[in-house]
């Protein structure tokens, strides 16, 4: 059922209405003639709604380093002869974040549970607070390799404000189905006065496109959705760790593109004064040999092999558990940036294969 | 008392002294924390009462052999910095050649004038307390180790691979254009600054360990299908000499 | 090509002050430190607006040194003595050695308590036996202390510790007071003597000889040190019949964060920094990286 139509120049004057209040990020399109296809698309900050792509296959990177960025500076400080001052501090600002496909809604839902899960993590949910999310349906497979549609990650029903489906086919939509997913969505939208009722043909519409988008999607995962976990508690001992392990750099790029990757370090920094300072927080991963290191020399996953097996552990199963969202939302990103070319789903299948 | 500070290059191109003139943001603040006693490229005064001496540049003529001892013998810490001082750097190209062909190349007539060995990092001739590889050095982790010095705590360099800084820096990784980058072996610190600027990663700041290398072994045969050696000769451009003694 | 890096981005423009936030450590005195061996001081500490911890026994908290670090160190008071609280930490690496270039006075940032300590309401009315190895005896001592102020809530108390060498016994005055309490059945040992030790040698499972017979029915068992003795004080213990939910272990791992967010302390899919560091045997012998 949707909620309302919008053509694309109203939902693009709206956009450029919230840049007189906020930043907008959102897809953009950049030509990279060396690679195969000669484009990919970023999540950046825009001036102009006419910067967004809406019609982009996927970014490299998820916006997830809106919410956890690379880096950021989660206290200042102040050291004096007789002890110290600090403060917690945040650099969040209202945001819209503009053209999010259903595998990174999910991944999102993931990453506000994990921040909000036994305790808030003040610093996440303070950017949290500020995001608008609108969201934009995918009617096909983004790229070759994805696995969104094994993990039920390519159909979004949470995670957005505004959720908005193309209608029409071809590469100039010029009218969106829109979903509204929070009051706060729906005030930004209406407010305009460019949104219509949606008609029965408009329905019968959306409907249609929904089910051309979920023909067009294979399956690559041989086990069933449901039975992951299951397979992969099996799995603990299996050779397939060991000997994927082998190809690993363990260079932790996996993790960091992961969408729904939240491990961090923590570390401080002094000014040359050695008195004002900050303690930051930065990505970390799993996958890097350190991570486990404890004073001493002690390294509680010393061996690829073991690190390997808990990045995908975390991935099919644990963070589900423990979160109840999406540990893995079948985007494929690891893969792509693995330079081993190991791929996640492959050794998904393959460990289904033994057990 | 301010840590008295020195800077010395034996045989190099001074690129990662200049480095150190480069902060230009922070060099004031440099200057107020650190005394600096005896640096070629900023003054000319010396003094050889030293508590911390930066060298770049490899070890590469007898002259040299004999500076860097008079350097260890007169500074509490002794820092190497750079490609050339940490790993041999570029110098040890000469070392695969006959020694007689490139002095004469290099000095014609004169060459038996200039004694010249085999190029070494710093660490093969004297004890060094700390290392910051790269070509030139970064100068934010010169900056991160004089920080640590003056707070009295040990510094570390990262130990994981460029990779995690080019993914935190957001590029698009070059094996996507098709490059053959050295970023999954080699040890961070640099910010990923060669593949953010479109450039493989030629290992400038050393190898990362074996297990890395042994990785990256397999996967140029069998997943890339190129010729292994051609790729890791890459790695002994700047690092024919290792961390852990190891000649890739 | 080439884009703006999120690194190089520079100072962050309107950074501004929050509420709260779970990383903010609050300001505690150090009232005194004194050297226990050559590697572990105490430190007294207490709460710069006097407040009292209020942990468990078992928990921990994050020390701060701003612009040094912050690790994770086990309470090693009871909370039957409110006034302070005390840490015993072993110098290892960046910030054990600057907290023990600290001095009466001196100011440390504390969060906590963190994780979760022991049920003591579980065992009240329990015989109790606590073996304790190395720094284990440290958050051991906590509960020790907490059996011992409130004593008339449990049955019979035993206490085994274990140390390496003479010299790294820890809190030797309260070796004694213990040895001379009739109220704690107490033994020690370490594994190579010197001239001077007149004690027990051997590992600390040679101390179970000492034990009464336990009443598997009734004990409760705490076991507190190093990885390698957790089996073999478990075989002990388990050759005794005592239940699994009923012997209780402290894990040490990495932390960072200590609430559940950075990931680096998890034992397979558990957070120890949350879920323990406290567990029972019950729950940890599921935990596959708990036990390797
Ligand atoms: C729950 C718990 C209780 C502990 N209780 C005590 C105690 O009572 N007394 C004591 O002396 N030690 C205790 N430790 C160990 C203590 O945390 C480490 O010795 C300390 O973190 C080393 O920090 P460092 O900065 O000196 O060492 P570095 O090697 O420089 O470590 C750098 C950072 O890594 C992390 N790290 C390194 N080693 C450990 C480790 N073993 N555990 C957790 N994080 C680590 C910390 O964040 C640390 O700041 C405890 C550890 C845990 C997990
Ligand atoms: S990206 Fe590939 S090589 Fe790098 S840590 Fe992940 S699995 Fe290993
Ligand atoms: S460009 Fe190089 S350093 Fe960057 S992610 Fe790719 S392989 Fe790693
Ligand atoms: S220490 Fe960060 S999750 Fe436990």
């Amino acid at each position: 059922m949707l909620d309302a139509i919008i053509s694309t120049r109203e939902l693009l004057g709206r956009v450029d209405e919230l840049l007189r209040t906020q930043r907008v990020i959102g897809p953009v399109r950049r030509d990279v003639p060396d690679a195969t296809p000669p484009v990919r698309w970023f999540y950046e900050p825009v001036s102009s709604a006419r910067q967004l792509d809406l019609g982009f296959a996927y970014c490299v990177y998820s916006p997830k380093q809106y919410l956890l960025p690379p880096r950021e500076t989660l206290l200042e400080f102040h050291r004096t002869p007789d002890g110290f001052s600090a403060r917690p501090v945040s650099d969040a600002q209202p945001t819209a974040l503009i053209g999010v496909h259903p595998c990174d809604l999910h991944a999102l839902v993931t990453l506000d549970r994990a921040f909000s899960h036994n305790g808030d993590d003040e610093h996440y949910q303070a950017r949290r607070r500020r995001l608008l999310i609108v969201g934009v349906d995918c009617g096909k497979p983004c790229t070759p390799g994805v696995y969104c549609a094994d993990m039920r990650a390519n159909v979004a029903d949470e995670g957005f404000d505004v959720m908005l489906q193309p209608l029409g086919a071809g590469a100039d939509v010029e009218r969106f189905g829109v979903r509204f997913g929070s009051p706060r969505g729906r005030a930004w939208l209406e407010a305009g006065g460019g949104c219509e009722r949606p008609t029965a043909a408009d329905e019968r519409a959306a409907d249609a496109w929904q089910e051309r988008k979920e023909a067009s999607f294979g399956r690559t995962l041989t086990t069933a959705h449901e039975d992951l976990p299951a397979m992969m508690a099996r799995s603990y001992d299996s050779l397939i760790w060991e000997a994927t392990a082998r190809r690993c750099y363990s260079c932790g790029s996996c993790n960091l593109v992961c969408p729904t990757c939240y491990c961090f370090d923590v570390h401080d920094e002094l000014d040359l004064s050695l008195q004002e300072g900050r303690r930051c927080r930065e990505w970390d991963g799993c996958q890097l040999q350190d991570f486990a290191l404890v004073a001493g020399g002690h390294n509680f996953r010393s061996k690829a092999a073991a690190r390997l097996r808990h990045r995908l552990m975390r991935k099919s199963k644990w963070i589900g558990e423990r979160t109840g969202g999406k540990g893995c939302v079948g985007c494929a990103r690891c893969d792509r940036a693995c330079t081993a070319r190991i791929s996640t789903v492959e050794i998904y299948n393959q460990l289904a294969e033994e057990v | 008392m301010k840590p008295r500070i020195a800077i010395f290059s034996l045989t190099s191109c001074e690129g990662c002294s200049l480095a150190i003139l480069e902060l230009e943001n922070e060099l004031l603040d440099l200057l107020g924390a650190v005394e600096i006693v005896n640096f070629r490229e900023g003054m000319t005064e010396r003094s050889w009462d030293i508590d911390v001496g930066f060298v770049d540049g490899a070890v590469s003529t007898p002259e040299d052999e004999r500076e860097v001892t008079r350097y260890r013998a007169c500074c509490k810490t002794l820092v190497a910095i750079g490609a050339c001082a940490c790993l041999g750097g570029v110098n040890t190209l000469k070392n695969r050649q006959e020694m007689e062909s490139y002095r004469t190349y290099v000095y014609g007539e004169r060459a038996r004038w200039f004694p010249t060995t085999d190029a070494r990092p710093i660490s093969a001739v004297v004890k060094v307390d700390y290392e910051l590889p790269g070509c030139p050095m970064n100068n934010r982790e010169f900056l991160r180790l004089v920080k640590c010095l003056l707070a009295g705590v040990p510094f570390a360099l990262p130990n994981y691979a460029v990779c995690v800084e080019c993914k935190k820096a957001g590029n698009l990784c070059l094996y996507e254009r098709g490059q053959m980058c050295l970023g999954p072996v080699t040890r961070a610190g640099c910010n990923a600054i060669c593949p953010h600027y479109g450039s493989k990663c030629e290992a400038c700041r050393g190898l990362l360990g074996a297990e890395a290398l042994a990785a990256a072994r397999l996967n140029m045969r069998e997943i890339w299908k190129v010729d292994e050696e051609r790729v890791l000769a890459d790695l002994r451009l700047y690092g024919a000499y290792q961390g852990d003694g190891s000649k890739p | 090509m080439p884009r703006e890096s999120v690194l190089e981005a520079g100072p962050v423009a309107d950074i501004g002050a929050m509420a709260a936030s779970p990383y903010l450590p609050e300001a505690a005195r150090v009232l005194s430190v004194r050297s226990l061996t050559a590697m572990e001081r105490l430190f007294d500490l207490e709460f710069a607006d006097g407040r009292a911890l209020g942990h468990a026994p078992g928990q921990f908290v994050q020390v701060s040194l701003l612009g040094i670090g912050e690790c994770p160190i086990s309470i090693c008071s009871s909370p039957t003595r409110p006034q302070r609280f005390q840490l015993c930490i072993r110098k290892a690496g960046v910030v054990t050695a600057a907290l023990h270039a600290l001095r009466g006075g001196d100011m440390v940032g504390i969060r906590g308590p963190l994780g979760r300590g022991f049920d003591v309401s579980e065992l009240h009315g329990k015989d109790v036996l606590i073996v304790a190895g190395g720094l284990g005896l440290a958050p051991a001592r906590s509960l020790i202390q907490y059996v011992i102020d409130e004593r008339a809530r449990f049955g019979a108390f035993h206490l085994l510790y274990g140390a390496k060498h003479p010299s790294e016994l820890l809190f030797r005055e309260d070796l004694h007071a213990w040895r001379d309490d009739p109220a704690v059945d107490f033994h020690m040992t370490v594994d190579r003597p010197d001239e001077g030790w007149r004690g027990r040698v051997g590992v600390v499972t040679t101390l179970f000889r000492e034990l009464p017979p336990l009443d598997p029915q009734r004990t409760v068992v705490a076991v507190i040190g190093p990885p390698v003795m957790f089996k073999f004080v478990l075989l002990e213990v388990l050759a005794r019949r005592i239940p699994q939910g009923r012997v209780y272990c402290s894990l040490e791992r990495r932390m960072k964060c200590g609430v559940g967010k950075c990931g680096h302390c998890q034992a397979n899919d558990v957070y120890v920094c949350q879920e323990g560091p406290v567990f029972t045997y019950g729950r940890l012998k599921a935990l596959r990286e708990a036990i390797e």
